[in-house]
Parts: C-alpha cells; sequence; structure tokens
C-alpha cells in the first residue's frame, strides 16, 4: 500500500475514532467514580439529536455541540437519580437508559430524517497541518477532534494531579474509605455521572454535526456499547482509550474503504470486522492478564447518610 | 508531671442514643482530656462503639450534648467531626487499597487544585518522623502489612491535626511487635498532646497503656478509674461485669475415650510432620504466634485442604472416604475464628443459620420442615441465653458473644465427636468468654475438642495437652501439669529449644 493510499486512511480512522473516543472518556469518568452506566448508546443518541436540533435552530455547530453535551448529560441525570439517590440496579438502570435515549431519539427524529445540519468544516490548522504525513493524518479536521485531542489529556491530569481526581478514585475504589476522609460520596458519584454523560453526549454531538452533517435515526449503531468495552480494554486509563478508540476507528475506515472498492465480499460482513475487532482485542487483553485496575466499588451503590 | 493536659478537649453530656428498642448509649458524660490515653472498657454491646461512632460524627445522637472545647457542637457528619479535630481509626481499616499511603494521608483534605506529589509525600514523610510511624509515603497501600496500614490511618488523622484519636479495638490485627509499636506511638502522641481514646477487651492492654479507664456496660459508663490505683486484672474484671470473675473455669479430667482424629506425617501447605492423636473427652490446644500453620492445621482436619502428604484419620476413617459422605450428626463441628464470614450469613436470621450446618435434621423428602427448626432455634436461643431472644433477628445483628453462642449452640446440637474449636473467644468480653469455655467443657463429654488458641490463659484453662507450634511443626506437645514445660511455652513459641 502506498503512503498516498495510508495517509487518507489514517485521516479516516482519526475521524472514525472521534465519538468512540469521546464515549469512552465519558463512560471512564463515571466508572472510575464507582457508578457502571450502561446508558451510553441511548446517551450518544440523545446526545446527537440534541446536537443536531440545536445548531439546525441557532444556526451555530458550537451551540449544537454543547447541546449534544447537556442531552447526554440529561439522560445521565435520570441514571444519577435512579442509583444514587434511590441506589437502584446500575445495570438495569443503564440498560433502560439504553432504550430510552434510542426510543426518545428515533421518536422525536424521525421527521427530520435526511435533514442537514449546520456542522462543523475543516480546520487546518496552521503550520500544523503542512507536516508530512502526520499533517494531513492529524491537522486538517474539525474543531472537534482537536478538542478530542486535548480531553485525554486534560482527564489524565484530572485523575493524576488533582485533588478532586483523587476524590473521584476513592469514591469508586472504597466509597467507605472516602467518607470516612469526610468526602461526600454521593456528590462526587453525581460528578462524574454527569460529567460522563456530559462528555458521551459531545460524542454523539460529533455524529451528527461532524461525522455525517445530516441526521438519520440510528446514528450511534452500536458505538456506545463500543465504548463501554473499550473503557474495559483501557484498563481505566485514559491514554489506552485513545489506542483503543483510533483501533475501532481504524478499521471502521478500513471496511468502509473497502466496501468503497467494490469488493465481492458481502457488507454486512464488513460492517460487522469492526464490532468483531473490539471484542477480540477485550479478549485478548482479558485473557493476557486478567482485567486490571476496575475501579473496586464499580457498581456498588452507597447507602444515603442518613 | 503537669502537661498541657489536664484541659477538656472534648466533653459528652447526658449521651442518649436509641435502636429500635436497644438504648445502647444511656445518658452517658464523659470527658476526654487531652494528653491522656482513656480507655474504654465493656462487654460487647455495652455501647462502646455507638458512642464512639457519635463522636465521630456517624450517628447523631437522640439526647445530650458534645462540648468540643466548652462550646456545643453539632456533629452530623464525619466531615464535622473533622473539623472539630476528632478522628476515628475503626478496626475495619478506611484507606483505598490501590493508592500510595500519601494519597491516602491527604485524601479529602482542604487545599489547592493541583497535587503536588513530591511535597505530598515529604509532608506525609515528616510527619510519620515526627510521631515514630516508620512508613514509606510512595508505597502503594495494598502492599502494607496490617500494622503499616493501621500507621496510615493514623498519620491521616495527624495529618488533619485532629485533636482527638479514637482507636476501636487497635491491637486485633496486630502482631505482637506491632503491638509494641502501636503502643510506644500512642504514648508519644498522648507525650505531645493529643486526647487518645482506646476501645478494648484486653484488660492486660489497657492496664499497660491508659491513663483512665471509663468502664461501659448496658449503654452507661458505670465505672471510672485512674489506671494507677488498679491493682490487677482480676480487679479491672470484676469492676467490668460487677460481679467476681473467675477467669477460671473448672474443669475435671474426663477418661479418655476412642481416638476421635489421628494424623500422623502431615506436610505441606506449611505444615511439616505433623502427628497427633486426640481422643474423646480430651482437649488438645494448639498455641502458637499467628501464622505459624495453624490455619493450615485446621483446614486439613475441617476438609477444605487435602493433606499433601501424611495420613489423617477422623473418627476411625481415612480422611478422603471420611470427607466423600460426611454425616451431619455425631461428627465433626468446626467453630471457625471468623464469626460472621465463614460461621454465618449476616443476613440470614438465626433459624437459617443454625440450618446451615444442621438442615439435613430438618428435611422430609425435599421440604424443608422450617416450624421444626424454628422451635429448635427457640430452644437454643433459651438454653445458650442468647440477646436479643427473638429467632428472626438477622445474625449481622448480634454481637460477637451472642453470635458465638449460636455457633455454640448450633454445632453442639450436631452433637458432635470431634470439635474444631478456633479462637474460640476472640473478641468477646469476660463474660461470653466464660460461657464458651464452659459450653465447650462440657461437650468434652461426648467429643474430642482440638482447640487453636492465640490466647496462652484460654489454653491452660480448657487443655489437657498443649501442642506448640513454631513454623508448621509442633515444637513440643505435653500434657498441661508439666509445669516445666508450661513455664518454657513462650520459648517454644519463638522456636527455642525444641522439645524432640
Amino acid at each position: 500500500m502506498t503512503i498516498d493510499l495510508l495517509i487518507p486512511l489514517l485521516a479516516a480512522t482519526v475521524q472514525a475514532g472521534t465519538p468512540v473516543l469521546y464515549a469512552t472518556l465519558g463512560e471512564m469518568v463515571t466508572e472510575r467514580s464507582g457508578t457502571l452506566n450502561l446508558g451510553v448508546e441511548g446517551m450518544m443518541l440523545v446526545g446527537a439529536f440534541a446536537a443536531f436540533l440545536a445548531s439546525t435552530a441557532t444556526g451555530s455547530p458550537w451551540v449544537g455541540f454543547v447541546a449534544g453535551g447537556l442531552g447526554g448529560l440529561g439522560l445521565a441525570a435520570v441514571h444519577g437519580l435512579v442509583t444514587i439517590v434511590f441506589t437502584g440496579n446500575q445495570v438495569v438502570s443503564g440498560l433502560a437508559l439504553t432504550i430510552l435515549g434510542s426510543g426518545l431519539a428515533a421518536y422525536l427524529g424521525t421527521p427530520y430524517v435526511g435533514a442537514n445540519t449546520p456542522g462543523f468544516g475543516h480546520l487546518p490548522l496552521p503550520l500544523l497541518a503542512d507536516i508530512p504525513v502526520l499533517g494531513p493524518v492529524f491537522f486538517r479536521h474539525d474543531a472537534l477532534v482537536y478538542v478530542s485531542y486535548v480531553l485525554p489529556v486534560l482527564i489524565w491530569l484530572l485523575f493524576a494531579r488533582t485533588r478532586l481526581g483523587l476524590a473521584l478514585d476513592a469514591a469508586g475504589e472504597n466509597p467507605a474509605a472516602a467518607k470516612a476522609a469526610g468526602l461526600s460520596v454521593p456528590g462526587l458519584r453525581w460528578l462524574g455521572v454527569l460529567a460522563g454523560g456530559f462528555l458521551v453526549g459531545l460524542g454523539g454531538a460529533y455524529l451528527s454535526l461532524s461525522y455525517t452533517h445530516l441526521w438519520t435515526n440510528g446514528l450511534a449503531a452500536g458505538r456506545g456499547w463500543i465504548a463501554v468495552a473499550l473503557v474495559i480494554f483501557a484498563f481505566w486509563r485514559p491514554g489506552r482509550a485513545v489506542l483503543g478508540a483510533y483501533l475501532f476507528g481504524g478499521v471502521m475506515a478500513f471496511q468502509l474503504r473497502l466496501q468503497a472498492s467494490g469488493t465481492v465480499l458481502p457488507s454486512s460482513l464488513l460492517l460487522m470486522l469492526p464490532y468483531v475487532l473490539t471484542i477480540l482485542v477485550l479478549l485478548l487483553s482479558s485473557i493476557r492478564g486478567r482485567v486490571k485496575n476496575a475501579p473496586a466499588a464499580l457498581g456498588a451503590n452507597v447507602e444515603p447518610e442518613g | 508531671m503537669d502537661r498541657v493536659a489536664d484541659i477538656t478537649v472534648v466533653r459528652l453530656e447526658g449521651i442518649s442514643k436509641s435502636f429500635g428498642a436497644v438504648k445502647a448509649n444511656d445518658a452517658i458524660d464523659l470527658d476526654i482530656r487531652a494528653g491522656h490515653i482513656l480507655a474504654l472498657l465493656g462487654e460487647n454491646g455495652a455501647g462502646k462503639s455507638t458512642l464512639m461512632s457519635i463522636l465521630a460524627g456517624r450517628f447523631r445522637p437522640d439526647a445530650g450534648r458534645i462540648l468540643v472545647d466548652g462550646r456545643e457542637t453539632v456533629l452530623s457528619s464525619t466531615k464535622d467531626a473533622i473539623r472539630a479535630g476528632i478522628g476515628m481509626v475503626y478496626q475495619h481499616f478506611m484507606l483505598v487499597p490501590t493508592m500510595t499511603v500519601a494519597q491516602n494521608v491527604l485524601l479529602g483534605q482542604e487545599g489547592g487544585f493541583w497535587l503536588n506529589r513530591g511535597r505530598m509525600e515529604a509532608r506525609v514523610a515528616e510527619l510519620a518522623e515526627f510521631f515514630g510511624l516508620a512508613i514509606d509515603p510512595a508505597a502503594t497501600v495494598s502492599e502494607l502489612s496490617m500494622g503499616e496500614r493501621q500507621r496510615v490511618e493514623i498519620l491521616r488523622l495527624l495529618a488533619r491535626d485532629s485533636r482527638v484519636l479514637i482507636f476501636d479495638e487497635p491491637t486485633a490485627v496486630l502482631t505482637p511487635p506491632e503491638i509494641v509499636h502501636l503502643f510506644a506511638a500512642l504514648k508519644s502522641m498522648a507525650n505531645r498532646g493529643k486526647a487518645i481514646v482506646f476501645i478494648s477487651h484486653k484488660l492486660e492492654e489497657v492496664l499497660s497503656l491508659s491513663d483512665d479507664i471509663a468502664i461501659l456496660s448496658r449503654g452507661r459508663v458505670v465505672d471510672r478509674v485512674e489506671t494507677r490505683v488498679v491493682c490487677s486484672k482480676a480487679e479491672l474484671a470484676s469492676r467490668m461485669v460487677g460481679r467476681e470473675v473467675f477467669l477460671e473455669v473448672e474443669k475435671e479430667p474426663l477418661p479418655p475415650g476412642e481416638v476421635v482424629l489421628e494424623m500422623s506425617g502431615v506436610t505441606g501447605f506449611g505444615l511439616k510432620e505433623v502427628s497427633l492423636t486426640l481422643r474423646q473427652g480430651e482437649v488438645l490446644a494448639v498455641v502458637g504466634v499467628a501464622g505459624n500453620g495453624q490455619k493450615a492445621l485446621v483446614e486439613t482436619v475441617t476438609g477444605f485442604r487435602r493433606p499433601a502428604t501424611g495420613k489423617v484419620n477422623i473418627l476411625g476413617r481415612e480422611w478422603t472416604e471420611f470427607f466423600r459422605n460426611p454425616d451431619w450428626k455425631h461428627a465433626l463441628a468446626y467453630i471457625p475464628e471468623d464469626r460472621l464470614g465463614l460461621a454465618t450469613c449476616p443476613n440470614l436470621d438465626m433459624v437459617d443459620n443454625v440450618l446451615l450446618t444442621t438442615r439435613q435434621g430438618f428435611t422430609r423428602g425435599p421440604f424443608m420442615e422450617h416450624g421444626r427448626a424454628r422451635q429448635v432455634t427457640a430452644d437454643m436461643v433459651r438454653d445458650f441465653d442468647i440477646q436479643p431472644a427473638r429467632i428472626a433477628t438477622p445474625a449481622g445483628k448480634l454481637s460477637g458473644g451472642n453470635l458465638q453462642k449460636l455457633v455454640l449452640a448450633r454445632e453442639f446440637y450436631r452433637a458432635p465427636r470431634l470439635i474444631v474449636a478456633e479462637q474460640p473467644s476472640q473478641g468477646l468480653d469476660v463474660k461470653a468468654t466464660e460461657e464458651v469455655w464452659r459450653q465447650l467443657l462440657a461437650a468434652r463429654a461426648c467429643a474430642g475438642i482440638l482447640l487453636v488458641s492465640g490466647d496462652l490463659s484460654e489454653a491452660l484453662q480448657l487443655a489437657d495437652r498443649i501442642a506448640v507450634m513454631f513454623r508448621g511443626r509442633f515444637m513440643d506437645v505435653f500434657p498441661v501439669s508439666d509445669t516445666a514445660k508450661v513455664e518454657a511455652i513462650g520459648l517454644a513459641m519463638a522456636g527455642v529449644g525444641a522439645g524432640h
């Protein structure tokens, strides 16, 4: 394969990986504070629709972007209410959220199917875009991709270098210890759930505003579930989340190219590829040395103070 | 010595707290003074832990006032208590195992947004040095021993300038050298003006460490005494239960019956060439410092572990054959050390807990005879004087002594012929200990008892013969009447002077 073929493929990899990266990082923040939210798929869809609606209404893609985040956050708030306030089962609540979110986005979105969005345009970064190879691969995208470059670093900084990150980790590892240290575990978990929901919603916003530039139903296409899997693959570390997201993005881009090249392979099989690969990678990383770093209290509710 | 001292940091006035019908604390007054070590002594369920949880901001009292530095203070959360300078080291450590020592110490502390790892570790190291609590601030907590983890807990309180430090049975998880270390640190903290509250069952610890003793019973402070005027353990014990305690139980030797347990040359899992013979009517006490193979011995006899090499015969049957289909009755009973973990299910009521090991006696076809089981449990509750007497009480709600009585009642219902009792009186108050001992001695009539104990006085009280274990080996086995050897147990436990 020549470099001329490879560069567009890698650039497409970054594009396809970005929404999954947002969602993976969001779910990671939520899980590290101790809450398992399986509603990522639903939050992404609601985020995508909210972003589409807001940007169409206002004409501003940035307003749409933030609205997408808020859409995810709103759905995550339901999860917070069920699991943190009423100590309901996290798995059940998350699954219900996926069903609710998917249904909501489809119900509200059907009238708009096929409508174009005033999304983000390409914004080659000065100087950086001119670097050979790296420039076209990484620096000739839209603004949301650049935001996603900064995000893992910020999240890494949050957990490794700040008091708040330490407190969030404590809420996920040993809530009793966090409480004994004078921290509010429900408060920290709310923060984790809402911040995570916001990031997942941003991932959804990327889908409607940057990736497709138009609204269709089922836009997330399982990417939310991929994100849940990638959090485990990433061992709850932001750096590995980048790797996982781009791995998924790479296969996604590759199979799209393959389809476009008019191969004899059935497209359904090709569409399966990124998902199959994610399962395989997850399987391999789990076999090699158990799943590491899972927050010890992940999925365990904390009785409200009384 | 006129210390900073004698200033009352915290005063409790008329503190009352009820849980349902149970009055855990009933109009308690207590002064906690700077520079003093105050021991809180009392039976299980006397209300010590409740009182301290109130002080640590975990519970709100129903009535009464808490004065901090003379000002009335409401402690409605752990955070409030921390602000007031009150901190508690819980029995089960409140640490995040995946984090480092320094991270745990500084968790939840006020301060800037960013963490500076170097400065954080330097500060913890400095504190550790100042109070003689040697520890590596960069070590991960999960890799630390229990003693080191406890130091992390203490450092956390010190880092917040806590003035009142409460310790809930701090020696329960420590090895003897760690206890020495802890006591030195506690004294050094008191000398630097900290107020220490020390909750314990162990009379000798209270005597050797504390300045003042407050004795709680049934939710009230029944006695307050300065430690230096207390003459002996016996005096303290009698003050504690309000009647003359004889931590001696009467024991008449029984004629040895048939052999119920025979081990020869059992090696593996930390055991080395262990051989013993136990007869009906006899108590064989295995003593030694914890971690010298007692666990492996118990697990082998109770069927958790297949002996790697050597022979084990239980009730005349070879190990494999015995455990292939053990009888629930007239066979083997195990009284584990871990009462809430291994012996019972905390969320099940007393009846279901009794059924855990006796269910074979309550089946008719595929059905359980619950009515009869309830009747039997009610009998046990009456015969063993288990409080509260409601058989629907979940096991987790019973105090340690009452739970142990339930376990004994259940196991003895099976009329066992071999009993393995592991630390049967650990964590129990004087009265409960005495009852447990009596029950065990009574059970000798039809059983042989293998008693594994870390408490030498328990072994001497109950046993006919004593085996001293060191590094998986029996150093010596001798009758308890052999005073010369009894004198030398300490040495044997340390591995000195192999008897044979």
